[in-house]
């Protein structure tokens, strides 16, 4: 592959690009919960240190988010390779010579029974509901009936969906096409978020797919309206519940006599 | 008994232990981890003046646990919850042999449950029967996570599993806390899964399924469980220090346990000694849903729920008929110890 002179990446752009890897138990950016240790940049070369809140945090989580900040860097034009360093944790050997080796979950972990792209799978269906729900939201807020949101699509919604640019403020609303005569302006994020969430699953693909789905990946009954948004509501309190127990173990790693007297 | 605002409370702690994880008792560094682990959770979610030092929680002795459950503690019962790791532990952790120790000797204050681990076979039912016998238990602890040999685990929904429950259900073991946390090791398999509680509630609805940690990380997946099962319950271990370091996060989730299994299938548990009681009962009654969360899921957080949580939900199913119970509790010998006897007494008139 020929290479044209560039620019070397910088810092911030890294930073921008790692935002889009999300811890998948809390569908949260590594960069906004503070894992990411440090970055070093060494021409079209890039190395990201990052620190999970406890030792024995689940290897299969911590080994999908290695691998989406090397594929989120790689996929860069300014950067040929990217090495990831997870430090302190129970298998930070593993995991680390798995990702930069770029071998198979599977022949890493051989006690590991169940495929590591299912639990993605798994992890990534409940942030779309959860997203699902605060989008809704969203639209209820903005006066629209159940019966309106369950018939919108994917092409009523004009968002612009990449996450790493920024966006000045008049972007900030997103138009939603409720019907021929009518169209509203909604807060854009959480409907972008859904969006990016849904179109990335799969779930919505073609812009006549029924923009929501229930936790199945079907268009919504009417009648299940209500049900399917608890779920969603109920999926992000769990999200949110275990970000405080993440957040919790953190901190006494790092300030208790457990990280000190090892 | 805890007083709340003039009112008596009587508390029933679902979820406590008597450990031994001493550095003697360390047979593979697994238990060293696992200490370890439960010690990060306990300064994690206990106010820094209350905390322990590791050394103090690795082995505590009984005269520490009456007086933090019963001496200052506000709880009037505890069941204790087994927990063996015979692979970390010589002579286990938490055993029930341990546990009944204490139990034998205060018999109005504990109820002690057994356990089982269905990849002991035939002596494992010799076992549980065993426990039916001495310790006439109830209810059972499963640790499903638990290591035996090469195997890192097992199931609720096995062929295996099912027998053992078979067993339970022919003793008059009725109740079945099953622990559902986050994985240590890379088992994927059990990482989210509680859908093995679904197919046992199923086939065994005489059984009362308590699933501990009302499945933190998984609370939608357990919620919607026990929205379709009308015997899951939820134990709310790790879930009640929330009530301390973040109300409003605990209102969203009683919120949500409010509203899919509602106020009679919630029980409180401390999870002793990962947590003390005296604060944690006294940050949990002291919770309150905010306006917004009371709109958004048409719930409440009153005395008469938390009444249902703190102790009669686990007076139910344990058979424990309160007013009865004060009048014993009144003169045993944790109230002449600890000068409770008159919480117990009859109210008195107001003339």
């Amino acid at each position: 592959m020929s290479r044209h002179q560039r620019q070397p990446i910088d810092a911030g752009t890294v930073r921008d690009r790692l935002r889009r890897v999300t811890d998948p138990e809390l569908d949260r950016s590594i960069v906004e919960l503070d894992y990411v240790d440090e970055l070093r940049i060494d021409d079209e070369s890039v190395e990201v240190e990052f620190t999970l809140p406890t030792a024995w945090c689940s290897p299969a989580f911590a080994w999908m988010m290695a691998v989406d900040a090397r594929d989120v860097l790689e996929t860069h034009p300014a950067v040929s390779e990217a090495t990831i360093r997870l430090h302190d944790h129970m298998h930070e050997a593993e995991i680390n010579e798995g990702v930069n080796d770029r071998l198979a979950f599977e022949d890493v972990f051989d006690e590991a029974d169940g495929d590591v792209e299912e639990t993605r799978r798994t992890l990534d269906e409940k942030a779309r509901l959860a997203r699902q729900y605060r989008a809704v939201d969203a639209l209820l807020e903005a006066g629209l009936k159940p019966e309106q949101i369950v018939r919108l699509t994917l092409e009523d919604v004009d968002v612009e969906t990449d996450s790493g640019t920024s966006r000045d403020e008049d972007e900030d609303r997103a138009v939603v096409r409720v019907d021929d005569a009518l169209s509203i302006c909604v807060e854009a994020e959480p409907i972008r978020r859904y969006v990016e969430k849904a179109t990335a699953l799969d779930v919505v693909s073609a812009s006549t797919d029924a923009l929501f789905a229930t936790p199945a990946g079907d268009p919504i009954p009417a009648d299940e309206f209500e049900t399917v948004h608890k779920r969603g509501r109920l999926a992000g309190t769990n999200m949110s519940g275990q970000g405080h127990v993440c957040e919790n173990l953190g901190e006494a790693r790092i300030g208790g006599p457990s990280a000190a007297d090892d | 008994m805890y007083q709340h605002e003039g009112e008596d409370v009587f508390v029933i702690d679902g979820h406590v232990h008597w450990w031994d994880a001493s550095k003697e008792n360390i047979k593979h560094e697994g238990g060293e981890q696992f200490i370890r682990c439960f010690y990060d959770y306990h300064t994690g979610f206990t106010p820094d003046e209350r905390e322990w030092s590791l050394e103090e929680y690795r082995k505590y002795d009984a005269d520490r646990m009456l007086q933090d459950m019963f001496g200052s503690g506000h709880t009037d019962m505890g069941i204790f919850q087994p927990t063996y790791l015979n692979e970390f532990y010589k002579e286990g952790f938490n055993t029930i042999d341990r546990c009944a120790e204490l139990g034998d000797e205060h018999p109005s204050r504990f109820v002690v449950n057994g356990r089982f681990d269905p990849r002991e076979g035939e002596a494992g039912l010799r076992e549980l029967e065993r426990q039916k016998e001495e310790y006439d238990v109830k209810g059972v602890k499963l640790y499903t996570a638990e290591w035996r040999g090469d195997s890192k685990g097992w199931r609720l929904d096995s062929d295996e599993a099912f027998e053992y429950l078979e067993k339970c259900a022919d003793l008059g073991i009725r109740n079945i806390h099953a622990h559902k946390g986050p994985t240590i090791r890379p088992l994927n398999r059990d990482a989210f899964d509680v859908a093995d509680v679904d197919a046992a509630a199923t086939s065994f609805p005489e059984l009362n399924f308590i699933v501990e940690h009302v499945g933190l990380p998984r609370l939608d997946d357990f919620c919607w469980i026990a929205a379709q099962e009308p015997n899951v319950y939820g134990g709310l271990a790790v879930a009640a220090p929330f009530a301390e370091t973040r109300p409003r996060k605990f209102g969203e989730i009683m919120g949500e346990l409010l509203y899919w299994l509602g106020e009679d299938r919630i029980l409180y548990g401390s999870d002793y000694a990962l947590w003390e009681p005296e604060w944690l009962v006294e940050a949990m009654m002291e919770a309150e849903l905010t306006p917004e969360q009371r709109e958004e899921y048409g719930v409440e957080l009153d005395l008469e729920t938390k009444r249902k949580i703190m102790g009669e939900n686990a007076a139910r199913l344990y058979d424990i008929d309160i007013e009865r119970q004060k009048e014993i509790l009144q003169d045993d010998g944790i109230s002449e110890r600890f000068d409770l006897a008159d919480q117990y007494g009859e109210e008195a008139t107001a003339d």
